[in-house]
């Protein structure tokens, strides 16, 4: 049997604010974060959920000084990081300890404004450097000294826990003994437009697992959590939030955009990270779907989930109607809201829902109830390519710790 | 209307990197999609552009393109109906 | 459990899918050299090339190749290192958003530009439902997608893997590249390798590593390390693989290293013969590889334990031990 593989810690910024009180109080009133553009520089007039912050205001918030080499993803991960390493009081050169990020984006922010530049003259020539993902990771964990490693994984809307999976692996290995993972993306014009040539943006706030679905809302944000071992939890002496039972990734295999009518991927991912947590598919209490609100994604994650789960379908909820889609910072940022869903013994519902997929047999999360039990929280993230990925995060065992 | 078939093979051509294939290889009245050429989901979305880039035809639902792309015909029928440049 | 790769296949500056550069390398002076392409034919049917740019070819051919090599029809897992992903299609995009604006762009060209394309291209064309994950991490990508693979199979996760190292270089990309210092030590090239890690084979990889930023004293014990680990002293390393290229800046930290485990006589490049990407140090690896299938290197001495050192901007290092 592998490690138990702990959460110490977790941060987080997305639409709703910075930290875990804003999103936890904005997710119980229901307040989603869909509106108007207010800092991406696009002539498009579609709903997002942007950080709620100016780069200068990070730059403040992180005493950074206006004039730094600096981008959207990373400011926004490094206000995430920081409160990660702080909820877990973490040093990372006092252990074994790595980084490990998910981003497609990377410098792309800039990149898109400078290009023309980058072509002709060296007056942004600064920015070309920090174009690359890996790049970006190393900017947002420049801040703290004595992580031994650091990586990248882009996979589109599953990086960030395809991420999770890796530094989970690393511990298991006993390659080291924390690691810090997840992953942050800002929005950029680059891959609105890109979403928008595919037509599933919605001009409307999105509805996930709703039969009249129009597509994503994009949304920016990150999300990091603190994973350890045993042996690490025991020497710090910190208290764990719950368990990072498993994490599993497939591939769909079916089309380079569209999901395969079965969900074949979903599916295997979902069953491979039961069998990995040593769980039947009953012990799960609550999904966080990846329910983006596309016509396809939805009704291929809602098959998957009827197979894997038949006739007991636990509550299915899309955070995506609060958040947007945060692309490839969303396995990091729901992965964390799924952490203190379980602390909180909250089950975050979905919004804008009313009419049943007519090939589904279930409804998504729809109204507040209180949960008979909240112990397993299994947490979607999919990506272009048919790239599935499943975390499971479970409360302690009361004999654990 | 002629003249218009020809050019939009060639525009299709040009815009899905159909390298193999020669504007009288494809017949007029035959399916794109599925069998015929044998384009998918991806080809449709080029063709909404191609739409909008020569003609001026805005295409609001990708659904829309099932029936305006069942052929070269079809297409060409729509574009006479509804362009604007 | 011991790990091994079983089969490696190149595109590259040198002769394509085949090891001719071993014996005679093509000497290149020109700073920008774009990769030698086979027939794509027998790899791809034409429907599928119509949206592959040459990075996908180039990875459909390289992984193809190495399978059939391994005997291994359906793989466990494709896991892909790549710095920039599909950069001509990012490029384009780029461009027409640039120089026409947010409106009439094509899709294809966004479809084409993540980074993960190359990687679910390959599981798409092959069914392969597997584990299936990309790295992007500057220099060590590849090196970061080759300890994915290895600890997987560490932990009885998987059986076998198709590891895979792409990187296309357009010409506007060198320019922007070059504003920066980036082909500073040599030639540009671009990367195309793939190859497949297996429970059993010849070539075993003994051992793998990447520190971030290390200290003398952590490299030191991260090679004391790997040498303890499978009994051998460093004295034993009979072939010391490095990125040395002709920038003093990046030759610097690889100088120090062969003073510092005395291995300077052992040392052997390999950028002067497939050039510089983000990618490249996978070539290194397959450098390694080739010498160990052959047992000796180009110049003919005997070569049993190789120690493959990358390191990028002297901040991300890794390191490889493989044996035969």
């Amino acid at each position: 049997m592998n490690k138990t593989v702990f959460v110490t810690g977790v941060g987080i910024i997305s639409g709703l604010g910075y930290g875990r009180g804003a999103t936890m109080d904005a997710l119980r009133e229901h307040r989603t974060a869909i509106g108007k553009i207010r800092y991406l520089g696009t002539s498009h007039d579609l709903p997002v959920s942007e950080v709620p912050y100016s780069n200068e205001d990070m730059m403040d918030m992180l005493n950074i000084h206006h004039d730094t080499i600096m981008t959207r993803t990373a400011l926004i991960g490094k206000l995430a990081l920081k409160e990660a390493m702080e909820d877990a009081s973490l040093n990372p050169a006092e252990q074994h300890t790595v980084f490990i990020s998910g981003t497609t984006v990377g410098g792309m922010d800039k990149s898109e404004q400078f290009y023309l530049d980058f072509l002709s003259n060296d007056n942004h020539k600064e920015y070309i450097k920090t174009h690359d993902c890996g790049t970006c990771s190393e900017m947002i964990a420049e801040q703290y000294q004595g992580f031994e490693m650091i990586t990248t994984l882009s996979t589109a809307c599953s990086s960030a826990a395809n991420a999770i999976q890796i530094g989970m692996e690393l511990i298991q290995s006993g390659r080291c003994d924390a690691a810090v993972v997840g992953g942050s993306e800002c929005i950029t014009k680059f891959h609105l437009n890109g979403f928008n040539t595919l037509m599933i943006l919605d001009k409307e706030q999105c509805r996930p697992f709703d039969q009249t679905r129009a597509g994503i809302n994009l949304g920016e944000g990150a999300g990091y959590l603190v994973i350890e071992s045993e042996d690490s939890v025991k020497r710090r002496d910190v208290k764990p939030l719950c368990v990072l039972s498993s994490c599993a990734n497939r591939c769909d295999a079916f089309h380079q955009t569209a999901s395969s009518p079965n969900g074949e991927g979903a599916f295997l991912a979902m069953t491979d990270a039961l069998r990995e947590a040593g769980l039947q598919a009953s012990d799960i209490d609550y999904v966080n779907a990846h329910g983006t609100g596309t016509q396809g994604n939805d009704l291929s994650e809602g098959n998957a989930l009827m197979r894997v789960f038949g006739d007991n379908m636990p509550p299915v909820a899309s955070i995506k109607s609060y958040i947007g889609h945060t692309t490839s910072a969303a396995g990091g940022v729901e992965g964390v809201i799924s952490v203190l869903a379980l602390l909180e013994n909250y089950m975050p519902i979905n919004l804008n829902y009313r009419n049943k997929i007519e090939e589904h047999s279930f409804e998504p999360l729809h109204q507040e109830i209180i949960p008979q039990k909240l112990e397993h929280i299994m947490s979607n993230s999919f990506g272009f390519g048919g790239n599935d990925t499943v975390c499971i995060f479970s409360k302690i065992k009361e004999d654990k710790i | 209307m002629e003249n218009l078939i020809k050019e939009l093979k060639e525009e299709i051509i040009k815009t899905l990197n159909l390298e193999e294939v020669r504007p009288e290889d494809i017949d007029e009245n035959a399916p794109l999609f599925g069998e015929g050429l044998g384009l998918d989901s991806i080809d449709a979305l080029e063709l909404i552009v191609l739409m909008e880039k020569n003609y001026g035809i805005k295409l609001q639902d990708p659904n829309q393109g099932k029936e305006i792309f069942k052929s070269i015909v079809t297409m060409a029928e729509y574009v006479q109906k509804n362009r604007t440049k | 459990m011991n790990i091994y790769i079983k089969s490696c296949a190149q595109i590259s500056v040198q002769e394509p899918l085949c090891d001719k550069w071993f014996t005679e390398p093509i000497k290149h002076e020109a700073p920008y050299v774009r990769a030698l392409d086979p027939d794509y034919k027998p790899f791809i049917n034409p429907v599928a090339a119509r949206r592959m740019g040459l990075i996908l070819k180039r990875a459909m051919a390289t992984s193809i190749t190495a399978l059939k090599e391994a005997g291994i029809e359906m793989p466990d897992a494709i896991v892909t290192a790549t710095g920039l992903g599909c950069i001509e299609n990012t490029e384009k995009f780029l461009k027409a958003l640039s120089e026409q604006g947010e409106n009439c762009l094509q899709p294809t060209f966004f479809i084409n530009s993540t980074h993960n394309t190359i990687g679910s291209y390959i599981a798409v064309q092959m069914k392969c439902h597997g584990y299936n994950n990309t790295h992007v991490h500057r220099g060590i990508s590849f090196e970061s997608a080759l300890l994915d693979a290895f600890v997987k199979i560490k932990l009885e996760k998987l059986n076998n893997a198709l590891v895979g190292a792409h990187d296309e270089m357009t010409p506007d990309y060198f320019t922007l590249l070059n504003r920066v210092g980036f082909w500073n030590g040599g030639f540009a090239g671009e990367t195309a390798v793939s190859m497949v890690l297996a429970k059993e084979g010849d070539i075993r990889i003994a051992g793998v590593e990447i520190l971030y930023m290390p200290e003398k004293q952590k490299l030191i014990d991260a090679v004391n390390g790997l040498c303890a680990e499978n009994n051998i002293g460093v004295n034993d390393i009979d072939l010391l693989v490095t990125g040395r290229n002709n920038d003093d800046d990046n030759n610097k930290a690889y100088n120090e290293f062969e003073d510092l485990f005395n291995l300077r006589d052992k040392s052997e490049s390999y950028k002067n013969i497939f050039g510089e990407s983000f990618t490249a140090s996978a070539y290194g690896i397959y450098y390694a590889y080739e010498c160990l299938k052959k047992g000796i290197n180009p110049k003919g001495k005997n070569v049993k334990n190789v120690l493959i050192y990358n390191h990028y901007e002297n901040k991300d290092h890794s390191l490889i031990l493989l044996t035969c």
